[in-house]
């Protein structure tokens, strides 16, 4: 089973998120981190499958900590999760830096987890 | 709250009682269809269109049915068929409370007629930024977004009532704010009363019973709303050639205080009249 790390600052996204993502048995769910710093940190003990990264967070963002893991690992799997409705200089940033794929807010559950199944 | 909507008119003026109010929001509930609905009763379009229709709502900030052509679902005569059809098939609640029997058909227009003259300080077709406020566009999008998420994520059915100049956002019981800098230096704030919270967070959480949550859980519930409204702001903004970055929310634990206006600053107030409480919307500007 893939496990997938959420990191969201937001209780309620977070919780949301690993509902949708846990709900149909296919993925795992850990975390969630709530910051950039914290995901780094998880990324490097759990070595999750896939990272669902939220863009703004306060401590580090969802850019800065991109960064981070594509330079632990190159092929690290992450989508980023954005309320930016998929415009934005931040949007092609993220895909620039590695991202995989974006999920817009507020959430589609069929849509999260056809995103994930790609991946 | 002086905007007000017919029934709570009616209700407060003591035309009709709450009980005959609810009886007719029955029928109502069941007889105006969106705009989606009602293509999809008349087989135009399919539960498969309705989710690509959403889906391109996020990228780009359409009414529905404009969508429908944009994307080539529907052609610009089946829209107005369409249109017509919701129009034509609408009922209206002075209708539902005639047809429930609360209210006499003859007596209807001269409430309307009251209701009218009741609000005709209030209603506005456009929001209206202030001379001399900069950025007035982005402004006037950030309060039509702010309605729009409103109504799309958390289901309140808006009034918006007329942008006003003011020195302090009013105490209520949460207040969330969101710094924007960039192309602009200021603060988005929007806040709640318990009971509209409550709501959000039903909606947010996707589940009807809230009652067990944590205090922390409400309150991120309601600054998820407002990075949601706000991060729609950041993407317009970049639509109209200006870069801002937003911060991430916070709950401004001097809230019940009220807000005050920076030194030196402008602040916007939107009114946001709904049924179930309190809502406002502001923009303070620093150092204008």
């Amino acid at each position: 089973m893939k496990k997938v790390l959420v990191v969201d600052d937001s209780l309620s996204v977070g919780r949301q998120l690993s509902q949708i993502i846990a709900g149909t048995g296919e993925f795992e769910v850990i975390g969630p981190a709530r910051n950039g710093v914290e995901a780094i940190k998880m990324y490097q003990t759990d070595r999750p499958d896939i990272v669902c990264l939220d863009m703004n967070m306060p401590v580090m963002d969802g850019p800065t900590a991109l960064r981070s893991i594509m330079a632990i690992d190159r092929n690290a799997r992450v989508v980023m999760i954005t309320s930016l409705g998929g415009v934005g200089d931040k949007f092609t940033e993220a895909l620039k830096l590695g991202a995989r794929n974006v999920i817009s807010k507020p959430f589609k559950p069929d849509e999260v987890l056809k995103v994930l199944r790609e991946l | 709250m002086p905007v007000k909507f017919f029934g709570q008119f009616l209700l407060e003026k003591g035309i009709v009682t709450r009980e005959a109010l609810l009886k007719a929001v029955g029928p109502q509930d069941s007889t105006n269809l969106k705009f989606g609905e009602t293509a999809r009763s008349m087989g135009l379009i399919t539960d498969a269109d309705i989710d690509r229709v959403h889906d391109a709502q996020r990228s780009e900030d359409l009414p529905f049915g404009d969508m429908c052509v944009k994307l080539g679902i529907l052609t610009a005569d089946q829209l107005k068929e369409v249109l017509a059809k919701q129009k034509a098939g609408h009922l209206f609640i002075g209708e539902a409370l005639i047809k429930t029997g609360a209210i006499n058909a003859n007596d209807l227009p001269k409430y309307l007629e009251a209701f009218k003259a009741d609000q005709a300080p209030y209603v506005i077709d456009k929001v209206a930024i202030p001379a001399g406020v900069p950025d007035a566009a982005l402004w006037e999008a950030a309060a039509d977004l702010t309605y729009k998420m409103l109504s799309r994520v958390a289901g309140f059915t808006v009034r918006p009532g007329q942008c006003v100049l003011t020195q302090h956002l009013d105490a209520n019981d949460t207040v969330v704010s969101i710094g924007m800098t960039g192309s602009v230096k200021a603060r988005y704030l929007f806040s709640v009363s318990t009971n509209v919270r409550t709501l959000i967070a039903r909606a947010m959480l996707n589940t009807d019973d809230v009652s067990k949550e944590q205090e922390d859980m409400l309150n991120d519930t309601v600054m998820e709303l407002a990075n949601v409204i706000c991060g729609h702001i950041e993407a317009k903004a970049s639509q109209m050639g200006k870069e801002i970055e937003i911060s991430p929310p916070e709950v401004l634990t001097d809230g019940v205080n009220g807000i005050p206006v920076p030194t030196g600053g402008k602040g916007l107030l939107f009114p946001l009249h709904v049924a179930e409480g309190r809502i406002e919307a502001g923009i303070f500007l620093e150092q204008v």
